[in-house]
């Protein structure tokens, strides 16, 4: 994205919003934050079986909701209406994207993953491909990802705290960057009381808050403005020929190439993110598995059916009340600041009672706390469980793991908010670039791993070195400038055009896979032992609820090969 | 109707036994083979229970890729068809169908999908619930309410 950097002072937010502290929504968000506390509090956990899939007791629905809370993060909130809103039709490769890759993950690997059984994403790879290696690039991935990931979250709490708290004024920051780092303070705070089980109980609750807070807020919004009744998700479609033509021409601001880059890496991302297959573990049993995906992706559906509705009516009222959404004729245009909180400054602009638009901007928070709570989680297990546990301290005890997993998530906590203070993109933009990460470098371990028991460990290694690089080239491109004083990105222009840093993973996810293909095939095929967990995953025949695929062999194993 | 063995339909409160004794000619092929020695290969199923698994899945992949990829496409190669305005709802047509349809068919799809999975089990008598070990009551009602929803016959 060449979206230029917002400007970080106290008029990054536009004039319609008014900026101040406000009570009643002051109260919403930490009556909400004390119930988020509290609910963690309940269902705090001291060991690691609890701590990371919540003791595999999460059924259907309440994991479906999960899912969706845990996925509907600060980009689905707050980044989609804004892309939306300053792209146009480019802005809808991530309503596509972000839905429509839970088919594939669930055609092609919620059920399998589930009967592999493992705790992380890293665990899955480390043991698949029987390499530590591995285990150890999945591992610094997925903290990777989590990092990328939660600086978008962390930009959105920013802006939406400051619409809420107005400039709580730390010394040395401006009002956007103090509250940076309140909201991530809370958040970290709260993690560390919980762990997994409290965030899973607790994603249900956020999944509730934030789903209500959107859906009334659009409903409100297009009632009180005339432009819908009941149903604005279907009703936009009549205000579209009035906004400018930029809102819905096709290929006006980004090319055709980008959009199905864009939309490519998003739906391979959803199949690689570490925090989404979690939750495949916490389930008890396949099926359940597959359930969950489909009650998970009608909970997201409901929100993603409606962002657009919720930009159409935020462009128009923001071209009525404030001024051009688009550049052009000498106009600037909308800030992407100001689109980052367009769903919130709709309610603002459409007169909604104080309150309401307080539990509209409560809504984004709940869904950037749940969601860097499930990013946390993950990077923090990767580097507890799988660096920790498995590679450096093969003694440690539960206690040292614990400690471990905590201290991670307070490091992860300070780099993210480090680096969101000041931060390069868009809220979407850089939770995309999370995407590509995990589409290039897991998701063709995940499919290549579960779908052809041939794959190994050169192949593995391999395939995953050049995924990262492949993801590495673009970030480096066009992302680094901008952090870089007085550059200008991106260095090569062809390569931006080619190999966007928003969507590289497809070119990235075919050259990884031909790299693994390759490399497992001219080296020993991996031993009977790993190709049989493999098989296991695939069989229909039904699993305990504790058991893992790995068990299942090794308790069968010896009466197996009697079969003919 | 004239045939008295056991309709497959009300299997649902039969006893193990009779299920059984009338076993498909697919839960046959599943009581024979051994997972554990047949090679798992996306483009090569060896087993009777991934080759119909299969089946499924390619079929709802190509239409996943046509409901995702097509309208996009459609817009870049006829712009002027595909911006037409639809009659009642308002919409340019290619913007209706990616910020609707697209996000709609993958999901009716996922639905389809783990219907036709259920149905699978069904047919080669697979039955997940007798070998879950007894979990919590919010987690049991939570499957059972699925279990009405999901269960029921193509």
């Amino acid at each position: 994205m060449t979206v230029p950097t917002a400007v970080l002072q106290s008029g990054i937010l536009p004039e319609g919003l008014d900026v101040s502290f406000k009570l009643l929504p002051a109260i919403i968000v930490l009556g909400m934050l004390l119930l988020f506390l509290a609910i963690g509090f309940v269902f705090r956990v001291a060991d690691t079986e609890n701590m990371w899939v919540a003791g595999r007791s999460i059924g259907n629905v309440e994991n479906g909701m999960a899912i969706g809370a845990n996925w509907m993060s600060a980009a689905s909130y707050l980044g989609m209406a804004s892309l939306i809103a300053l792209s146009g039709f480019y802005g809808l490769a991530f309503v596509v994207g972000w839905t429509t890759g839970y088919f594939i993950l669930l055609i092609f690997m919620a059920a399998q993953l589930r009967r592999f059984g493992k705790y992380t994403a890293p665990d899955f790879v480390g043991d698949r491909f029987n390499s530590d290696g591995a285990r150890a690039i999945a591992a610094v991935t997925t903290f990777l990802i989590g990092f990328v990931y939660a600086i978008g979250q962390a930009r959105g709490m920013g802006l939406v705290g400051l619409y809420i708290f107005g400039d709580i004024g730390i010394p040395g920051l401006s009002g956007y960057q103090s509250m940076v780092v309140f909201m991530m303070a809370i958040t970290v705070g709260y993690l560390t009381i919980s762990g997994m089980l409290g965030a899973t109980k607790n994603m249900a609750v956020q999944y509730v808050i934030l789903i209500v807070a959107f859906l009334v807020g659009l409903l409100l919004t297009g009632l009180s403005q005339g432009y819908s009744t009941v149903l604005p998700q279907l009703e936009y479609g009549m205000l579209i020929s009035e906004l400018s033509s930029e809102f819905s021409e096709p290929f006006v601001n980004e090319p055709y190439y980008l959009w199905i880059a864009t939309c490519f890496s998003l739906v391979v991302g959803t199949c690689g993110l570490p925090h989404v297959l979690v939750r495949f573990y916490t389930v008890e049993s396949e099926r359940t598995a597959r359930w969950s995906t489909v009650w998970g992706l009608f909970f997201i559906c409901l929100l993603y059916w409606s962002a657009p509705a919720f930009a159409a009516f935020g462009t128009d009222l923001y071209a009525q009340n404030i001024g051009q959404v688009y550049p052009g004729g000498g106009e600037p245009g909308m800030t992407s600041a100001a689109g980052d909180v367009i769903v919130v400054l709709a309610a603002q602009l459409a007169n909604l009672p104080q309150w309401l638009v307080g539990l509209v901007a409560a809504g984004g928070i709940a869904a950037a706390i749940a969601t860097t709570a499930g990013l946390f989680i993950a990077g923090s297990s990767a580097i507890s469980h799988d660096i920790y546990t498995n590679i450096i301290n093969p003694e440690a005890t539960q206690r040292q793991q614990v400690l471990v997993g905590r201290l991670s998530i307070i490091a992860l906590g300070v780099i993210t908010t480090l680096a969101a203070l000041d931060p390069a993109a868009p809220i979407a933009a850089l939770v995309s670039y999370a995407f590509s990460l995990a589409g290039a470098v897991l998701f063709p371990m995940f499919f290549l791993g579960m779908w052809w028991e041939n794959t190994n460990r050169p192949g593995a290694l391999a395939g995953m070195s050049t995924g990262l690089i492949i993801w590495t080239i673009p970030m480096i491109n066009e992302v680094l400038p901008n952090y870089l004083g007085g550059v200008e990105g991106p260095f090569s222009d062809a390569l931006a055009t080619w190999v966007p840093a928003i969507g590289s993973a497809l070119i990235a996810v075919p050259v990884v896979f031909a790299v693994t293909i390759a490399v497992s095939l001219v080296t020993d095929e991996p031993d009977m032992e790993t190709k049989r967990v493999v098989r296991q995953c695939h069989s229909p025949e039904p699993m305990g609820q504790h058991r893992t695929a790995e068990d299942v062999v090794a308790t069968d194993g010896g009466d197996a090969p009697a079969d003919d | 109707m004239a045939n008295e063995t056991t309709d497959p339909d009300d299997d649902d409160e039969a006893p193990l036994a009779s299920d059984g004794g009338v076993a498909t000619q697919a839960a046959q092929d599943h009581e024979r083979t051994d997972y554990l020695s047949s090679e798992v290969n996306l483009l090569n199923p060896s087993t009777p229970f991934m080759r119909d698994h299969l089946k499924i899945v390619w079929t709802g992949f190509v239409i996943w890729a046509v409901v995702v990829f097509g309208p996009v496409t459609l817009t870049r190669l006829a712009p002027g068809v595909m911006t037409t305005e639809m009659p009642v709802l308002g919409f340019p047509l290619h913007y209706f169908l990616v910020a609707f349809g697209a996000p709609t068919g993958a999901l009716i799809l996922s639905l389809w999908y783990a219907r036709k999975r259920d149905a699978l089990d069904e047919k080669y008598g697979i039955d997940h619930a007798t070998v879950e070990e007894a979990s919590d009551e919010p987690v049991a009602a939570a499957d059972g309410g699925v279990t009405s929803e999901g269960g029921v016959d193509e």
